[in-house]
């Protein structure tokens, strides 16, 4: 009988627990896994969204895309982006966030002001930073430069400069919400840890170098491995301030699959390069995930 | 027990993923089995104009075609931006809930044809005089003798120009110069010059200002033709690498780089809001400046070495052969395209109807457009005018060979070795 009750219950509680997870799990099938499933699939197929045709053509995508300059291109144009990108956040975030830790004054004002472009639409962003870095002396920014005798260069449709503007733009954009993750580090660090340091005679570079980093380095792998893959998948800041201009020198992997997809229509392709770009994802995230016990202390 | 708790998450995945393919199915023999709508019948049209008064016009004549069948329209009008419209479209075509009825570019006439999206119009078009229609105009969008979309809006591109800052310069109107018979590429150039010199204001701006990126062609095409050049070709021929073509293009970046007269690329300076003196339009934006706060005229395109080489934008109206009310959105396309919802759009998009081209009423059909200059501007230019060049794989070729074109917009830039490269795309496509 109690063994009966026992059963019972934890049928009760399976489907309790089945009800919870349901909606979420059907939310991950419908909108991740299968659209995943669908790009491995497409990604062998000779498929056209304009003419709505696909045939098998197994693996004549990939092997195109290797022989492809713009793929190669995209691809380091990808790797420059995230190699701007991550370090300037995290080191800057994490500047912040010990500056912002401190309790100093003024740090509800500067926190917000960190803040604010993280909630900013990403469209009135770019719009206004479109408009800010106009070439000659229309933009803002040259007509400052051009106070202090500096000539600014037409920063979006110049190579280089278009790459270092999205760049910059990308990091301010996205500062705010990594410094929020550092400050919750920052506070949580145990006190008596410092402390004692600074009683050894501990100096300011000492103690970050060799106590307050060490103690960090959990958050600051998390915060790289997101940052890393977020500057790996952009396409908004790419999207609405060069469309992957000039040249294609800003034309990084994920404007490169929709642009194969959506302007040029050829999807099997486009489908292809995305089923590379997870993998590159995949492999980068999981180097991080295993090396995370050298380069950090405290993980387990 | 972590077995049992993987087996759980796989067989609810399972589940889920059984219960997605299935509603598919189901939705997919659904919607092949709807049944005749019994209230109004919903019809989307997509556009790439979002001016309310040109969206109440073409509502106005779904109105007047669902009069006239007995049956109540409800219909939706989605503007979809210039630059996106082909993506987006396409797209939303291939979906379950594409729009009834859509505008085409002409340069992606061919490969929307060739993709089966459009309907067979021929039948539709019996009851309206199909003859009136000029065969030129149709000539794009046929194919075996079918026609799968009717152009509404024939409509050359012309010079609108800011008269208070000709004045201000103290250099003579386009309209000043073509009456001498003089307004050719040079007499622009130097108007545009002295323009920017005297005034300060930029001297010319392109093309709704995408002249450097949506707008390429619309640019450029202009210039290239009427100095004897092209880009292709409909016999497969690359001729934007002719020394002809590279003249004129040299022509425009010496406006850009060495005159500095023209608004360069990432400017956001706009001759509507008086920013420039000239740019390139058609009789559709013209509306644009009814409160504008200068004086304003407009004048045919400037001439080259090889004569007036007017450029028409020419745009169509199709139904979606896949759509749920095809054959009703076929009856509504010809309609909408008959000689008296033409003549009554015709002050906006110049018709390809014959009758009504050639009518007095076309002359002053547009309240802002003297009817001297709807005759030098407009009319005469659809008589003479070319549409811009289009290809099946247009999309392919406006994607790659933009990043070529990309190079030019740069102070020390090779034209002739540009265009070249320029040349390598479209022969990649075009044989």
């Amino acid at each position: 009988m109690k063994q009966h009750s026992l059963k019972a219950n934890h049928r009760r509680d399976a489907i309790i627990g089945w009800a919870f997870i349901t909606p979420q799990m059907a939310g991950f099938v419908f909108f991740v896994l299968l659209p995943l499933v669908s790009v491995f699939l497409y990604s062998v197929q000779e498929k056209n969204l304009l003419f709505g045709t696909s045939v098998f053509n197994g693996l004549e995508n990939f092997r195109l895309l290797f022989a492809d300059p713009l793929f190669s291109k995209s691809l380091v144009n990808t790797l420059i982006f995230s190699a701007g990108v991550v370090p300037l956040n995290l080191i800057f975030s994490l500047l912040l966030a010990l500056y912002l830790g401190g309790g100093k004054m003024g740090t509800r004002f500067v926190r917000g002001i960190i803040f604010l472009p993280v909630v900013t639409s990403g469209v009135a962003w770019a719009i206004v930073w479109k408009y800010l870095l106009q070439g000659g002396d229309a933009g803002p920014i040259n007509w400052f430069l051009s106070l202090i005798g500096i000539e600014g260069p037409n920063w979006l449709f110049e190579k280089g400069w278009a790459m270092a503007s999205v760049i910059v733009n990308r990091v301010m954009k996205n500062l705010g919400m990594n410094v929020l993750i550092f400050m919750g580090a920052v506070l949580n660090m145990p006190g008596d840890v410092i402390e004692a340091a600074r009683i050894d005679g501990a100096k300011r570079f000492t103690l970050f170098f060799k106590i307050k980093l060490p103690l960090l380095m959990p958050t600051v792998m998390m915060v790289a491995i997101v940052t890393i893959i977020g500057s790996m998948r952009v396409f908004d800041t790419i999207k609405l301030m060069t469309d992957g201009g000039p040249e294609g020198s800003t034309m990084v992997m994920v404007y490169y699959i929709y642009h194969q997809a959506f302007r040029m229509f050829d999807t099997g392709f486009a489908s292809a390069l995305a089923v590379v770009l997870f993998l590159i994802v995949l492999v980068l995230t999981a180097l991080q995930w295993f090396s995370r016990k050298r380069i950090s202390f405290y993980e387990s | 027990m972590k077995t049992n708790q993987t087996k759980g998450v796989v067989r609810l995945l399972t589940f889920l993923l059984v219960l997605f393919l299935a509603m598919g199915m189901a939705f997919a023999a659904g919607a092949k089995e709807e049944a005749a709508p019994s209230g109004p019948v919903s019809m989307t049209i997509a556009t790439w104009t979002s001016n309310p008064d040109q969206i109440a016009l073409l509502d106005s004549f779904v109105q007047g075609f669902a009069a006239q069948k007995g049956i109540e329209i409800d219909a939706t009008f989605e503007s979809i931006p210039f630059a996106e419209y082909n993506t987006k479209l396409s797209l939303e075509l291939q979906g379950q809930n594409g729009p009834d009825l859509f505008w085409v570019l002409e340069t992606a006439a061919p490969a929307f044809i060739e993709s089966g999206l459009l309907a067979n119009l021929n039948d539709g078009m019996k009851a309206y005089d199909p003859q009136d229609i000029s065969s030129d105009a149709l000539e794009l969008w046929s194919k075996d003798g079918n026609v799968y979309a009717i152009p509404f809006s024939t409509s050359p591109f012309f010079i609108l120009y800011n008269e208070d800052l000709f004045a201000k310069a103290g250099v003579k109107t386009p309209e000043q110069y073509a009456a001498e018979g003089a307004w050719d590429w040079e007499a622009f150039k130097l108007a545009s010059k002295t323009i920017k010199e005297k005034t300060g204001v930029w001297g010319f701006q392109t093309v709704d200002g995408q002249g450097y990126d949506a707008r390429i062609l619309h640019n450029l095409a202009p210039i290239v033709r009427s100095y004897g050049g092209d880009f292709w070709t409909d016999d497969g021929q690359v001729l934007i690498n002719s020394d002809a073509s590279v003249a004129a293009v040299q022509l425009f970046h010496d406006m850009v780089y060495q005159d500095v007269s023209v608004v360069p690329p990432g400017n956001q300076s706009d001759f509507f809001a008086g920013n420039a003196a000239m740019t390139v339009g058609q009789i559709s934006r013209v509306s644009k400046l009814n409160d504008a706060s200068f004086a304003w005229g407009i004048a045919p395109m400037p001439s080259g070495p090889e004569g007036k080489s007017p450029v028409i934008g020419q745009a169509a109206i199709g139904a979606h052969s896949k759509g749920k009310q095809a054959a009703l959105a076929s009856e509504l396309v010809a309609y909408m395209t008959n000689k008296d919802s033409v003549a009554a759009m015709s002050g906006i998009w110049p018709p390809a109807r014959k009758s009504v081209l050639e009518s007095e009423a076309f002359l002053t059909s547009n309240k802002s457009v003297s009817k001297e200059q709807m005759q030098n501007a407009v009319a005469a230019s659809i008589k003479t005018g070319r549409v811009l060049p289009s290809h099946v794989k247009y999309p392919q070729i406006e994607v790659e060979s933009k990043m070529v074109f990309d190079k030019l917009w740069q102070k020390n830039a090779d034209v002739g070795a540009i265009l070249d490269e320029v040349a390598a795309v479209y022969a990649k496509y075009i044989k």
